[in-house]
């Protein structure tokens, strides 16, 4: 999808297309791959979590005060891939 | 048909819709018409006689440069100079969207680079640049990778005092 595409699904709200160009994206052109590699990011990230262990949550806060949304959105796609390679069912071509 | 017409149909081959229906095929909505074309120059002096240089969309880069940003959803519009001289122990590859694993093994199945010193040292080539150029082909804004990537690149070919440019997409 071209970015002119994705700004006219913004300007008219078509949230559909929007999240489907995240799932082709994560699933590499296959749509329902990156619905699965979606959820496998949020499975990975819930496991770490299931023993409550000790978190920087002081890092986190700063982080999210001080960074500009640009740059969290730009982390949110990198914590995806964090997550997927992690998981290590990895389905990309190459490596990031 | 005259000459002039059977170039505008041979230019009109390099278009290469097949492709472009493949790739939207994958991507909805990624088919980029052009209504403009510019035409591939003519070579003026032998290969054997010329500064060549190498420009592949490989995201192939030297070890400790800034990786290519692979995670970004429109892309990355920058490009990494690889030196002509480099070895393949030098390099390494950031790519999300093409099998490295070839490459990984022999880097040159995708960057060419010992073979075109290779041709260089026999002679074929008159002599490398000094700089190759790479970056990858996930770029959803065409307008940007036309006007930004696309011109910074080719300022930086013409810099360096190319004769003749080897394209490869990956």
């Amino acid at each position: 999808m071209s970015l002119q595409y994705l700004k006219e699904a913004v300007a008219e709200g078509d949230n559909e297309s929007l999240i489907r160009y995240v799932r082709l994206h994560f699933g590499d052109g296959n749509e329902a791959a990156g619905a699965k590699e979606i959820d496998k990011a949020w499975i990975e990230a819930l496991k770490l979590l299931l023993d409550v262990p000790k978190t920087d949550r002081e890092f986190i806060l700063e982080t999210l005060a001080e960074k500009d949304a640009a740059t969290l959105a730009h982390l949110f796609f990198h914590l995806h891939f964090y997550f997927v390679e992690r998981s290590g069912e990895w389905i990309h071509d190459g490596r990031v | 048909m005259t000459a002039e017409s059977k170039n505008v149909e041979n230019d009109k081959q390099q278009l290469r819709t097949g492709l472009w229906a493949t790739v939207n095929e994958r991507y909805p909505g990624s088919m980029i018409t052009k209504s403009d074309f510019v035409a591939l120059a003519k070579s003026k002096k032998p290969l054997s006689e010329s500064r060549l240089t190498f420009v592949s969309t490989a995201g192939v880069q030297p070890k400790g440069s800034l990786p290519f940003d692979t995670v970004h959803p429109i892309g990355d519009y920058t490009f990494r100079c690889v030196p002509s001289d480099s070895k393949p122990s030098d390099l390494e590859i950031h790519q999300l969207k093409y099998p490295t694993s070839g490459a990984e093994r022999d880097i040159n199945v995708i960057f060419p680079i010992e073979r075109l010193q290779e041709l260089q040292a026999v002679g074929l080539i008159g002599e490398l640049a000094p700089n190759f150029f790479s970056f990858i082909g996930y770029n959803m804004d065409a307008e940007m990778l036309e006007r930004t990537l696309a011109e910074d690149l080719a300022e930086a070919v013409e810099a360096e005092g190319s004769d003749v440019a080897l394209l490869a997409p990956a």
